[in-house]
C-alpha cells in the first residue's frame, strides 16, 4: 500500500441517480473516482481537494516508472482535464477478479484516437490492452472488466491521430484478483460470445465465456496452480474493415467483457474474433446489429 | 496528473465508528445457553476488515452425553481458544466433532484451537477444496489470526465429510446431531446441523439475521435454500450472524426480500444492456432497511449477482 496518506476525503453514500451526478460544490468526485462506500457509520466531514489539479508525484514502486520509457520515450502526456480524458473505476473494488474500469473521451478526442493501452502497476501482468483503432472511429467511451491484485494505480494512456498523449489514472484498492479462484459463472461453453446493445443503441458490450486463467489461480481439487489459459488478442471488425483490435491478457477478467461506445452506432454486421493461448483456438461471432445475441 | 488520492485505511476510519456499535467487554466470552447443552457465542457486527474481524460469526458447541459436538470456530486461533476454554467451563467431556458449516474465515481458521483435543473435523465434500482455494488468501490477508508463524498446517480441513443429498448423523452420546450439504448458496460448501433433542438448527451462513448477506456461491441457489429452510419445523434457530431466534420463517423473510430484490434488480439490469458499473451504480435494493453494514456489502453483492446472471 503506497505509503503517501492524503487528507481524508468526504465519503458520502452514493446520491440517487448515480455518482455520475455532480453535485455541484467543492466535494466533487466527478467521474474520476466513485467511491463503492464503506464504513456507514462513519461521516467525517473534511476539506475535499478540488479535482483538477496538477500532482507532480507518480506511484512508487509502480510498473509505470519502467514501461514509460520503453513505450512512450520521453513525449510529453497530458494528465489533467476531466473533459478531454477520463477514467473511472471504484475506489474499493467490490471483486478484485471483475472490476468494472471506464475510459471516457471527450468530444476532441472522440473520433481522433490511434490507440488506447490500460496499465494497472501492481498487477504481475501490468499491461491489460493495447487497442489500436480505426481512423475517425467515433469511440466515446472504452469499458473493461480487469482483475486487481492488489492497490494500485490504474492507468489509461490515449494517443491520438496527431501523436497528442493523454493519461489518466485512478486508485483502486484490492485483494487477490489475479489469483481469485473462477466464480460462480464459471462453466459453460468456452467461446460462447454475446452482443448486448444499450437501449439507444450507441454502446455495445461484447463478452466471450472464458476463464481467462492466469496463471496465478489454485486448483482447489489438486492444489496446484491451474495453468494459464487466456485470450491474447481481439478483433472487431465490419464489412472485412478491423474498427479496433487488441492485444490482451492475464489482466483482464474471467469472461472478458468490453464495452465499446460511439457517439454513432456502429456499422453492422460486427463480427467480434478473438484468439488464445496456449491452445490457439480462435473464436468468433457476428452480430446482426438487432437486439442482443448470442452466437 | 489529476489522481485520487490513497484512502485512509477502513480500519482507521472504523477505529471511529466501533465505539457507536453495541460491544462486550474486552475480557468476558460470552456464551448463552439458547437450549439445554446447546451454546452459542454471539459474533459482533463489525467488518471483515476491523479490528475485532476474527469474532464476528455465531460459534458454539452442543453437548452430549459422551462427548461435545463444536460448530464453527471464530475467526482466529485465539477466538477459537476461548471458545475452547469457555467450553472446559462447561464440561469435562471431549470435543469429539469440530464441524465448520462453511469456508469463510470468520468460521473456520479458530480450528487449529481444537488440534489438541484430536477431534474429528467435519464439512462439506467441498470444504476441503474450498480451503485449498483459499489457502494463499488466508496465508496472505489473515496470518496474524493464526498462531505465529503462520503456516497451512493451521488451516484445518474436514476428516469426514457430508455429500449433497446425504445426510451425516452424529451420534455425542445418546444426542444425535444431523448434518445436511447445500447445493451452492451463500457458498458452495454450505452445511447445517440439526439437534433434535432441542429442535435447534444451526444454519451457518444461510442465514443472517441484520448484517447485510454475503453472496459468495449462487444467488439462485440461495433462493432455493431458503425455500426448503423455511419449511422446517424448528424450535431455535441459530443463524450464522445476528441474534437467535425461535421462528426460523421470520427470520429468514427479510433476507429472502433482499436477496430476491437483488435477483430482480440485476436481472432488469442485464436484460436493458445496463452494464456492471451500470448495476453497481443503480442496484440499491432496501438501502434504508435498517440491513448493517449495507454500503460495502450490496457492492460485492451486486457485482457476483451480475457475473452469475449475465449468462442466462
Amino acid at each position: 500500500m503506497s505509503a503517501r496518506q492524503s487528507v481524508p476525503r468526504q465519503r458520502l453514500a452514493s446520491p440517487p441517480g448515480g455518482a455520475k451526478a455532480r453535485d455541484g460544490n467543492a466535494w466533487q468526485f466527478g467521474r474520476k473516482s466513485r467511491r463503492m462506500g464503506q464504513g456507514p457509520l462513519v461521516a467525517v466531514l473534511l476539506v475535499a481537494p478540488l479535482l483538477a489539479r496538477a500532482d507532480n508525484q507518480s506511484p512508487s514502486n509502480g510498473a509505470w516508472q519502467s514501461m514509460r520509457p520503453q513505450l512512450y520515450g520521453t513525449r510529453a502526456i497530458g494528465e489533467i482535464g476531466d473533459q478531454l480524458m477520463s477514467i473511472d473505476a471504484p475506489g474499493s473494488t467490490p471483486d478484485p477478479s471483475a472490476t468494472p474500469i471506464v475510459v471516457h473521451f471527450g468530444k476532441e478526442l472522440t473520433g481522433k484516437l490511434k490507440q488506447v493501452r490500460v496499465i494497472i502497476d501492481n498487477n504481475p501482468s501490468p499491461m491489460v490492452t493495447t487497442m489500436n483503432l480505426q481512423p475517425g472511429l467515433p469511440v466515446d467511451e472504452i469499458d473493461l472488466r480487469v482483475r486487481i491484485d492488489r492497490f494500485t494505480s490504474v492507468r489509461a494512456i490515449a494517443e491520438s491521430d496527431d501523436g497528442r498523449l493523454e493519461m489518466r489514472s485512478t486508485w483502486v484498492n484490492a485483494s487477490g484478483g489475479c489469483s481469485a479462484p473462477p466464480s460462480a459463472s464459471g462453466g459453460g461453453t468456452v467461446g460462447e460470445i454475446r452482443f448486448r446493445p444499450s437501449n439507444d443503441a450507441k454502446a455495445l458490450q461484447i463478452s466471450i465465456r472464458h476463464p481467462n486463467n492466469s496463471g496465478f489461480q489454485i486448483d482447489p481439487r489438486t492444489g496446484d496452480p491451474i495453468p494459464p489459459h487466456f485470450i491474447t488478442h481481439i478483433r472487431l471488425s465490419a464489412s472485412g474493415q478491423t474498427l479496433m483490435e487488441a492485444d490482451t491478457g492475464i489482466s483482464l477478467s474471467e469472461n472478458p467483457t468490453l464495452r465499446i461506445a460511439t457517439s454513432e452506432p456502429l456499422a453492422t454486421p460486427l463480427t467480434f474474433e478473438a484468439t488464445d493461448v496456449p491452445t490457439q483456438a480462435r473464436f468468433t461471432a457476428t452480430w446482426s446489429g438487432n437486439g442482443s445475441a448470442a452466437k | 496528473m489529476t489522481r485520487r488520492r490513497p484512502l485512509p485505511s477502513l480500519a482507521a476510519l472504523l477505529c471511529l465508528a466501533v465505539p457507536l456499535l453495541a460491544r462486550s467487554a474486552p475480557d468476558a466470552f460470552s456464551l448463552d445457553e439458547i437450549a439445554p447443552g446447546v451454546f452459542v457465542h454471539p459474533g459482533k457486527q463489525l467488518p471483515l476488515d476491523a479490528p475485532g474481524h476474527d469474532d464476528i460469526a455465531n460459534i458454539g458447541f452442543v453437548v452430549g452425553a459422551r462427548c461435545v459436538a463444536v460448530i464453527d470456530t471464530g475467526g482466529s486461533v485465539r477466538i477459537g481458544g476461548a471458545l475452547q476454554a469457555a467450553l472446559r467451563g462447561k464440561t469435562a467431556l471431549p470435543v469429539c466433532y469440530v464441524i465448520n458449516t462453511h469456508v469463510h474465515v470468520d468460521h473456520v481458521l479458530g480450528n487449529a484451537a481444537f488440534a489438541r483435543e484430536h477431534p474429528v473435523y467435519v464439512g462439506h465434500a467441498l470444504l476441503g477444496p474450498a480451503l485449498t482455494g483459499s489457502r494463499d488468501f488466508f496465508l496472505k490477508n489473515y496470518a496474524a489470526d493464526l498462531d505465529a508463524p503462520a503456516t497451512a498446517a493451521q488451516i484445518i480441513a474436514p476428516q469426514r465429510t457430508v455429500a449433497i443429498g446425504a445426510p451425516l448423523d452424529l451420534d455425542l452420546g445418546g444426542r444425535h446431531l444431523s448434518l445436511r450439504a447445500w447445493p451452492k448458496a451463500h457458498t458452495d460448501c454450505d452445511l447445517t446441523v440439526y439437534d433434535a433433542a432441542s429442535g435447534t438448527l444451526w444454519t451457518g451462513d444461510l442465514l443472517f439475521v441484520q448484517r447485510t448477506p454475503v453472496i459468495d456461491g449462487s444467488i439462485k441457489g440461495w433462493l432455493a435454500a431458503i425455500d426448503t429452510l423455511a419449511g422446517m419445523p424448528v424450535r431455535h434457530a441459530i443463524p450464522g450472524h445476528g441474534a437467535v431466534g425461535t421462528d426460523l420463517q421470520a427470520l429468514l423473510e427479510p433476507q429472502r426480500r433482499y436477496l430476491q430484490a437483488l435477483l430482480e434488480e440485476v436481472r432488469a439490469q442485464i436484460t436493458q444492456g445496463g452494464s456492471l458499473q451500470d448495476a453497481l451504480r443503480d442496484v440499491r435494493p432496501l438501502a434504508q432497511s435498517g440491513w448493517l453494514l449495507w454500503e460495502s456489502t450490496n457492492p460485492r453483492n451486486v457485482a457476483r449477482v451480475y457475473q452469475e446472471l449475465e449468462w442466462e
